[in-house]
């Protein structure tokens, strides 16, 4: 298996770490997501390129597309948090417990 | 909420399910979830408080991930096998990841701490979609993988969640942790199903859509979310407290109700396979279901529970609720065990 499976997978997996086990800001667990999505782009492109899989070229912006949607709406939950409490501190997010 | 943005927004979870569960090509499958969770936020926040935000930010970030674990195993198997294609079988490290990945969106334990915290800051309407509906398209992939599912790890998440779905629920009096519970134990039984015969999982899935579209339009029609309200249906509606009785106690799974079809279907499968001590374990943890199932029943539909008013019964006055789905949906989730024959026309 080629070097840059094993970077994209490790640089996945600490993207999927941060989002995890961040500490107080939602912020950061909206940009793990987009390194997430990052290096699942690259790990694609590069598979795609590798095999002359020629229409299959646009996936990776399709994907791009959707993860940047989905980032839109990440922020947009992140503005109405911060309208209430002022910071995106997660730990006032606790209205809901058991 | 605007008529005509709404109907666009249910237009689009409604596609989005559909354009998962009939999709040949993994990228489509993942465009369908993205397409569900961008247009099921909305409706989740149809009343805006700051504990409906706080539910829309915690689905918003565990379905997020979960779609990115599930491009994830999109990507391992186009590295593995080159192809894009539902139909063949995956590449044994995606097909774990794809599981971890629809454990997450169904909720499945040890991935669960979000569905009781979601549906407790939603309107009733909102979370009868979200416990219903957004099953569908998570077990319809995980039907698709079924054959490649690695049974080590189906079998832990089965096993977890019908003991947190049993435990967890024995101290809530809010009316939906009780069904985000009882959801999470279901798809509990549901993976449990998947493994040996994943007919029976889609019958589970089935009924148990069928009985909590039931309980929940039972409780929008009172618009109760609490023990205490739920127990002065006496008062409003008497006859829906024998509704909510048969309901209930289908929903915990004892015949001679709808309920008792899937669990009983699905510890013959697993039986089938020489499989005693699983059907066991899952059916000791469905009777903590069943406790508290019992004890709403107990003070909705056995006991007269004292109320504020000093009448009978409340002023009769002109219903203002649509209940016109409600008795066939009554019917169906307590007299369908007769019909369990025709189940031999799965085979």
């Amino acid at each position: 298996m080629a070097l840059i499976y094993m970077n994209m997978t490790l640089a996945f997996t600490v993207s999927l770490l941060g989002l995890l086990m961040y500490r107080s800001h939602l912020m950061s667990s909206l940009l793990c997501l987009e390194g997430m999505m990052l290096s699942l782009f690259v790990t694609m492109a590069i598979t795609i390129l590798n095999s002359h899989l020629i229409l299959a070229s646009m996936i990776p912006i399709i994907m791009l597309v959707f993860a940047a949607c989905e980032a839109a709406l990440g922020l947009s939950l992140l503005v109405m948090v911060s309208n209430t409490y002022g910071v995106d501190h997660v730990q006032n997010l606790n209205l809901l417990q058991c | 909420m605007n008529p005509f943005a709404l109907i666009i927004i249910m237009l689009t979870v409604v596609l989005g399910t559909l354009i998962v569960m009939t999709s040949s090509h993994w990228l489509m499958v993942w465009i369908g979830f993205e397409m569900n969770m961008l247009a099921i936020i909305p409706i989740l926040m149809k009343k805006y408080n700051p504990r409906s935000m706080e539910a829309c930010t915690k689905y918003f970030l565990t379905q997020a991930t979960a779609s990115m674990l599930l491009m994830l195993a999109i990507t391992i198997n186009l590295v593995h096998s080159g192809q894009w294609s539902t139909m063949k079988p995956l590449d044994p490290t995606a097909s774990i990841v794809m599981t971890l990945a629809m454990a997450m969106k169904l909720g499945l334990a040890p991935f669960h701490f979000w569905v009781p915290e979601v549906a407790q800051g939603i309107q009733l309407s909102s979370g009868l979609i979200l416990l219903t509906w957004q099953k569908l398209a998570p077990m319809s992939i995980l039907y698709q993988i079924s054959p490649t599912i690695n049974s080590t790890l189906i079998l832990t998440l089965s096993i977890l969640s019908v003991a947190v779905g049993g435990w967890g629920g024995l101290n809530q009096t809010q009316l939906r942790k009780i069904m985000a519970y009882s959801s999470i134990a279901h798809m509990g039984w549901m993976t449990a199903a998947m493994m040996f015969s994943p007919m029976m999982a889609l019958l589970n899935l089935v009924i148990y859509i069928i009985l909590t579209t039931t309980t929940l339009m039972m409780f929008m029609m009172n618009s109760t979310t609490t023990t205490l309200s739920l127990s002065h249906t006496w008062n409003k509606t008497p006859l829906l407290t024998t509704a909510i009785l048969a309901t209930l106690l289908s929903l915990g799974g004892l015949p001679p109700l709808s309920g008792f079809l899937p669990k009983w279907m699905i510890i013959q499968e697993l039986t089938k396979n020489d499989n005693i001590i699983l059907p066991t374990f899952m059916v000791i943890t469905a009777l903590l279901n069943l406790f508290f199932y019992m004890r709403l029943t107990y003070s909705t539909s056995l006991t007269t529970f004292p109320s504020t008013n000093n009448m009978k019964l409340k002023w009769q006055l002109n219903p203002t609720k649509t209940t016109i789905y409600l008795p066939p949906l009554i019917i169906l989730s307590t007299l369908i065990l007769p019909l369990s024959p025709m189940l031999i026309l799965l085979e």
